[in-house]
């Protein structure tokens, strides 16, 4: 099987020689999932996924007589 | 029965696709951090837009088949598609979305903050929330 690449300065690289992170952001509407690989600290790929939990909600007002 | 004070139902359904026309091509547009859309934008402007590899000035197509309907006394909207951006690489840091019609003259109609965020030669995608009367993007209650 294909070992996954990643391009960087020093060509295609295994992911596995990458240093991985991943990371969840929390919040009352919305949840963020982001993953980076780098090499030798330099960022070379860096995703986000934003799952929007809640959206907007409008009021409606009515005046009464 | 008894007759009730109410903004009736149906007209906030009505509101509703008013803003987000089932014909009408809508946009999502990414801001950088530094930007300042919110409540007070009218329309799109490439002022404050990211811009960066495979990201094209206007940002992308909104799926939306699906016209806003109501559950109780609440109507709601929300596209019926992820947002996506493949393979992109933003480098300065953003953190909001501005959807707009831009069939009727970029007409701004909700921006969405997800805290800074930068992307390096991959996927951002911003998953749509449940279309119901609790979550859906637009809701009007």
């Amino acid at each position: 099987m294909n070992e996954p690449l990643i391009w960087t300065s020093k060509g295609n690289l295994p992911e596995k020689d990458l240093e991985y992170s991943k990371n969840w952001e929390f919040k009352d509407d919305s949840i963020k999932f982001s993953e980076t690989y780098k090499l030798n600290g330099e960022i070379v790929k860096q995703s986000a996924h934003v799952f929007v939990l809640r959206g907007h909600e409008i009021g409606a007002l009515q005046g009464e007589f | 029965m008894a007759n009730t004070t109410a903004i009736c139902t149906s007209a906030k359904v009505k509101a509703l696709n008013a803003i987000a026309l089932n014909a009408d091509t809508l946009k999502a547009a990414l801001y950088l951090a530094s930007a300042s859309v919110g409540a007070a934008t009218t329309a799109y402007s490439a002022t404050g837009e990211v811009t960066g590899t495979n990201y094209t000035a206007g940002g992308i197509t909104v799926t939306h088949a699906t016209a806003a309907t109501s559950t109780g006394t609440t109507a709601f909207w929300t596209p019926t598609a992820s947002y996506a951006w493949t393979t992109v690489t933003l480098s300065t840091s953003f953190d909001a979305v501005l959807t707009y019609n831009s069939t009727d003259t970029n007409s701004a109609i909700c921006v969405n903050n997800f805290g800074a965020t930068t992307v390096t030669a991959a996927n951002f995608t911003l998953t749509m929330p449940t279309n119901d009367a609790t979550t859906g993007l637009l809701r009007l209650a």
